[in-house]
């Protein structure tokens, strides 16, 4: 009688770990966002089969969105973007993009399995701002906002997947299944207004991770 | 004595086979030493037959969305509402601002909504995924009134709404 009873919690108790086990090995994307003027917190936190469900019932909104024309933008087609990326890559870490102006440092360097960009936002008197705003300036309120920095870090597999595309469009969809076989940070961005991060675990809460 | 025990038997009868086959309770208190409390149970076959025969009285063009650009969305929504539905448990969104707190968690077939103001109103809303799926429209905007009659009779013993106010309650379950 004894024996069946501990056969019995044995097979209960394992089980219980399997379903434990199932549970967990679902992956789950979280987005964090925390803006500490407004005293605002934002947690999301959706299992990938659901984010799975959304971006297969949506093919148009991914071809919509997946069009990236740099050509008008920023003079520099996707392909030469391309180009430059496999040759950044190959130059191991180091920064690849320093701008410096009066309002503003840009840097892009690579970090181990990181890209990280810093924007550095030096504000300007608000004496400046608002004569300029006066004299119809286009955007010179928004210029007149105080010193900030932004900093983003993205995974470098996530940029792979997305560059691997051909002709002028993103690889959207190799970026999704990257981002699902993906455990730990997609994006981070640390602003002076808010701090946003979004990454992918086994957890279904944000618990200690989120720190 | 027998013809006395027959005329009660028939409305107990009555009421234990409505109560068995389920019913949604509305229950309202009002604020104030005047406040009434007002309690409408509905019979749920009673819902459940409206919307049955429904159809067979009312136009159709009632019983169908007409807005195009809802009906783009309703097969995203479906496909949202069946993948949360077979996923797992645990919090999706928590919103928190200074007097104001939105915590929406997956709990077995159901979505749970609670909204905390800073004015001291709850709002807690149970939402039965197959419910809300049944109650999404066809591709051509129809609504399914059988298929979400059938789905009223799985969300027995549940509690759909409940709304503080102050010194208010709305209370809607299903028992």
């Amino acid at each position: 009688m004894r024996k069946s009873i501990v056969v019995g919690g044995l097979v209960l108790a394992a089980l219980t770990a399997a379903l434990a086990a199932a549970q967990t090995n679902t992956a789950w994307l979280h987005v964090r966002v925390d803006e500490a003027q407004k005293s605002s917190k934002v947690r999301v936190n959706l299992p990938m089969t659901v984010v799975d469900a959304v971006v297969k019932a949506t093919p148009d909104l991914i071809e919509e969105h997946g069009k990236v024309n740099f050509g008008e933008h920023h003079g520099m087609k996707l392909a030469d973007c391309r180009r430059a990326w496999k040759q950044l890559m190959a130059a191991g870490d180091a920064e690849f993009v320093t701008v410096e102006s009066e309002d503003e440092n840009v840097r892009v360097q690579r970090k181990g399995d990181l890209v990280i960009v810093y924007a550095d936002h030096k504000g300007r008197p608000a004496k400046t701002a608002k004569a300029e705003a006066e004299a119809g300036k286009p955007e010179a309120e928004g210029k007149g906002k105080g010193p900030g920095e932004v900093r983003i870090e993205v995974p470098v597999s996530l940029v792979d997947a997305l560059l691997s595309g051909e002709g002028e469009e993103v690889n959207l969809q190799a970026a999704l299944a990257e981002v699902q076989k993906r455990r730990g940070d997609i994006v981070r961005v640390h602003d002076t207004d808010a701090d946003v991060r979004i990454w992918i675990d086994d957890q279904n809460s944000q618990g200690t991770s989120a720190r | 004595m027998a013809k006395l025990a027959i005329v009660l038997a028939i409305p107990l009868a009555l009421l234990a086979t409505v109560a068995s086959l389920g019913v949604m309770v509305v229950d309202v208190r009002e604020a104030g030493p005047d406040g009434h409390h007002i309690v409408v149970p509905v019979p749920l076959v009673l819902a459940q037959t409206a919307l049955a025969v429904g159809p067979a009285f009312a136009h159709q063009q009632d019983l169908r969305i007409h807005d195009a650009e809802a009906l783009k969305h309703m097969p995203l929504a479906r496909q949202v509402l069946e993948a949360l539905a077979d996923g797992p448990d645990g919090e999706l969104v928590r919103v928190e601002e200074r007097d104001e707190q939105v915590v929406i968690t997956k709990q077995g077939r159901s979505l749970h909504v609670q909204v905390h103001g800073g004015h001291g109103e709850d709002v807690d809303v149970n939402v039965p995924l197959q419910l809300a799926l049944q109650a999404l429209p066809d591709s051509q905007g129809n609504i399914r009134t059988t298929a979400l009659a059938a789905a009223l009779g799985g969300v027995r013993f549940t509690d759909l709404v409940k709304v503080h106010d102050g010194n208010e309650q709305v209370h809607i379950y299903v028992w």
